[in-house]
Order: C-alpha cells, then structure tokens, then sequence
C-alpha cells in the first residue's frame, strides 16, 4: 500500500513515495506506516531528496477507522499512534530533503505526518485539521511535530478545537509552506521544490538541517515519546470505544 | 452585594464572568479572590466541564488592573498582593482540566489582556482594544509576559510588549494574541457559542489528556517563574517614576 518510483526532475532523482490506497482516501494502516518507516531512509539513501504524496484525489484522510473498529481493546488505534511518531521522526532524521504534497486533504493522522517534511506544499482548498477528540482520540502525538512547525498557541488551538481548516489557512500559519490554486499542481510544486533543494551542497543541506532539528527541540525524542504516550493512555479506554464505536461508514 | 466575579454552568459549559462592569472589570484584589472562589467551585465539581469561558460583564472584558489598588497611599503590600493573586489565577486557569475559552467581549487590557491570553482559545471583535501598555505607564508587564511569549512565540512577544500601547481585536488576532476576531461586536456570542459547541463535542478525557501533554511541554506548569514574574512587577510598581506616573494618570 506504499509504491516507490522514481523521478527525474531537472537531473536530480527523487524518490516519490506514495500512499497507494486510493479506494480509501490512502487511509493509514499499521501496515503502511511500517512500510513508510522501512522505505523512507533506504529510498533517501539512493536518491537525492524524497517527495511523499497520496494517489487518488487526497493525500491522506487520516487513520482507517473502519480498522480500528475491529479492535474495541484499542490494539489497532495503538498500533497506529505508534507509527504515525515513529513515521513522524524517521522522516525528520533523514539528512536528504523531504517534502510533502498534500493535496487535497490531509486530515488527523494525515495531518500529523506533514510535521516530519522540510517543506509542505497544499492546495487553497484543500481540507486539513486534527478532530480526533470527536472520537474521543488524544492528538497529544502529533503535538511534538505540529508544535515545531507553528507558534504553540495555534497548536494548542488547532490541537483543542475539532475544526478543520483550508489549505489557505495552513499556509498562513506556517504548517504547509507553498500554495497552490489547483490540486493537480500540487505534485508538480512538490517535486520541483525537491529538485530545487536537492541541488544544494548535501552536506551543507544536513548541516543545516540538524541543526535546525536541535534548535527547535533539543530533546525531540524525549518529546515525541510523552506525546505518544499522552495518546496511548486513551486507547482501548470507555471514552475511545464509546465515540469511536459510534462512528459508522 | 453581587460578587465580584461569578460561574454559570449549563450542562459541559461553565462560565466565568468578572463582574466589576461600572469598573471596566478592572482587577482588584476582591475581584481576583472572587475569581479564585470560581475556580475553587469548578475544582470540587465531580464532573468538570468540557468548557470553560471567561468573560467580562457589560462592555469590557477587564481593563487591567485597579488604579486604586496599585497607588501607594497606605499599605505597600497591596500591589504585591495582587500581583501574585492574579499570577496564581492564570496558573489554576491555565491548569484547569477544560478547555478554556475567553469571550474578549470589549476591552482587554494589560492583566486582563493576560487573562485572556492563558486562555487555550480565545475570541473578540475587531473593534475591541487589547493590549499591554505597561512600559508606557512605567511598568513592566511580568507576569503576563510567560503566557504570551508561549501563545506567539518570543519575537512577537518581544515586539508587543517593548512597544506597549493598545490595538484593535483585529491586529490582536493578526499577532494570534487572540486566535480569531469577528468583524462586529454583535457577532461575537454567535462565534463563541460556535467554538464552545465544537470543543464539546470532544471526548473529555481526550481533551484533558491533550491539554495536560500542550502544559507540559510548554512549561506551564512552572508557577515558580509566574511568582519570581509578580515579585519583579511588584518591584518596578513600587518605584518613584511608576507611582507618580499611575498617580497622574489617575488624575
């Protein structure tokens, strides 16, 4: 459920990598995110930057629910909180540029990964938010990410308030970084920007970002690992079960 | 007499209104205690709100604090007194296990702008005056600059509070010291009752758990640095040019 291709682009190759579940608005499994966490740092190893994006219509419509049903013990929702950090920091410890086009909508768990990416490119209209506390889901785990790419009264506030919000607005507060008019564009400004930044001296690209990495957080492990927990202490719980059951597709 | 600050609560709502309005809400000692009554309330609930909005009576949010409490005539230990009740009352606010919601109904000014700043979310309208004018009065703004410079990040902070003076709801929101401005007074309930409904359609435990994780790693939970923050404000209240300055003021 994750296809890797490469693409030439202005002589610099990237690695597009491709939430490929598309019947299902590229909703996260288990599987996919350990896929992600294995593929991501071996294709940034034989290629110059990585672009990930979703086929279909949307980059990534957040956690399969319908999965997650399957397990009222939170066995599931578990798994997935744990890969979501885990895909989150594998894409934040790779040197190489890497960049995000979301188009369309990137929403919860979908949302969340947007925080492992140097830059994100959305469209206008696209759909985005965290509005996990509606089926009684902490996103305490993407805090560490999203905390890092915004001032952390909008983090708080998107984070507390189960509202989504257009790609226009992403932009403005910092979470996605290039715009577009059009979903169609998104891809194609995506691996531009790759190429783009591809073609910076390596080692001064992974110098920089490291330490931009330690600024923002000297600690990030540390903090990723309380955000994970934060949110696996709800899994499985009354509360889960109870909004989460409630939820039909 | 009606007491200076009062809580409504309607289901996972609760509400709590500084209740000073001929005052412009203005933060005396007795509001402040008042306020921490509420609070003192909410905590010996056995089920806590979902939501927690904070608004001022009549036209003002809270002008900041009472001019009459910060002068010097007889007892120095007044500001400092307040200084810390108001520190602490951001503290429980900030801590407390609901989401907090702060209706900046009209003016918000200094402390006041504080108080709505510690909240998790807050919203006003364009035409409301917020603000930290204490440089300009000789003051220094201590114990509120925690909040903000965790709300809008230190740059801004820094450029907000070393300006001083006042702005409108819709700047305010520019700067994301509120997180969102409509255009007219009329349309604020409409907004907050919005923004109130969402929040609690939020499973609690999920809320708190994600509230509890954002305090955390912002380091809200130091009272200390609020308490060290009221001492230096206190300090720099009680000098000459700061009481000759809040006296002709008063004037």
């Amino acid at each position: 459920m994750i296809k890797l291709t490469t693409h030439n682009q202005a002589d610099r190759m990237i690695a597009l990598i491709a939430f490929d579940r598309a019947g299902k608005r590229n909703a996260l499994t288990p599987e996919m995110l350990t896929e992600l966490i294995d593929l991501a740092p071996k294709a940034a190893a034989d290629h110059d930057a990585i672009v990930l994006t979703g086929e279909g219509k949307v980059f990534c419509s957040g956690f399969d629910l319908a999965l997650c049903q399957t397990t009222p013990d939170g066995d599931i929702m578990r798994q997935l909180l744990t890969g979501l950090s885990n895909a989150c920091q594998t894409l934040k410890a790779i040197d190489k540029p890497v960049v995000i086009a979301a188009h369309g909508a990137a929403i919860a768990g979908g949302c969340a990964i947007l925080g492992g990416a140097d830059v994100v490119v959305t469209d206008t209209h696209a759909k985005l938010g965290y509005p996990v506390t509606k089926i009684g889901v902490s996103p305490a785990v993407s805090a560490p990410f999203f905390g890092a790419s915004v001032p952390k009264g909008v983090c708080r506030e998107k984070l507390l308030l189960p509202m989504l919000f257009f790609g226009a607005h992403a932009h403005k507060i910092g979470l996605a970084h290039l715009l577009t008019d059009e979903p169609e564009q998104v891809l194609d400004l995506a691996l531009e920007t790759a190429a783009n930044l591809a073609s910076k001296p390596p080692h001064a690209y992974a110098a920089t970002k490291r330490l931009v990495a330690k600024l923002e957080d000297p600690n990030q492990s540390e903090t990723a690992r309380k955000g994970l927990t934060a949110s696996l202490q709800l899994t499985g719980k009354p509360e889960e079960q109870r909004m989460l059951g409630a939820l039909t597709f | 007499m009606e007491p200076q600050a009062h809580l409504e609560t309607n289901d996972t709502i609760a509400t709590l209104v500084l209740n000073r309005p001929d005052a412009h809400n203005a933060m005396s000692i007795g509001m402040l205690n008042a306020a921490h009554e509420c609070m003192d309330k909410l905590d010996a609930m056995d089920t806590k709100p979902t939501v927690l909005v904070i608004t001022g009576a009549g036209r003002s949010f809270c002008a900041g604090m009472d001019l009459k409490e910060v002068i010097i005539d007889e007892d120095p230990t007044i500001p400092r007194q307040l200084l810390e009740t108001l520190a602490r009352l951001t503290h429980r606010i900030r801590l407390f296990p609901a989401v907090t919601l702060a209706r900046v109904n009209g003016a918000a000014i200094g402390g006041g702008c504080g108080l709505s700043t510690v909240c998790d979310i807050s919203i006003t309208h364009e035409d409301a005056k917020l603000g930290f004018p204490e440089v300009d009065l000789g003051l220094c703004p201590a114990v509120v600059a925690p909040w903000l410079v965790r709300k809008i990040g230190a740059g801004k902070a820094r450029q907000v509070l070393l300006t001083g003076g006042l702005m409108s709801g819709a700047r305010a929101a520019e700067f994301g010291i509120v997180t969102h401005a409509v255009e007219s007074r009329e349309q604020l309930d409409e907004a907050v009752s919005g923004a109130a409904s969402a929040l609690a359609t939020g499973g609690p435990d999920a809320l708190r758990a994600t509230k509890s994780l954002l305090n955390t790693l912002d380091g809200s939970e130091d009272l200390d640095i609020l308490l060290e923050a009221a001492a230096l404000s206190a300090s720099v209240l009680s000098t000459e040019d700061a009481q000759n300055r809040l006296k002709s003021r008063r004037k």
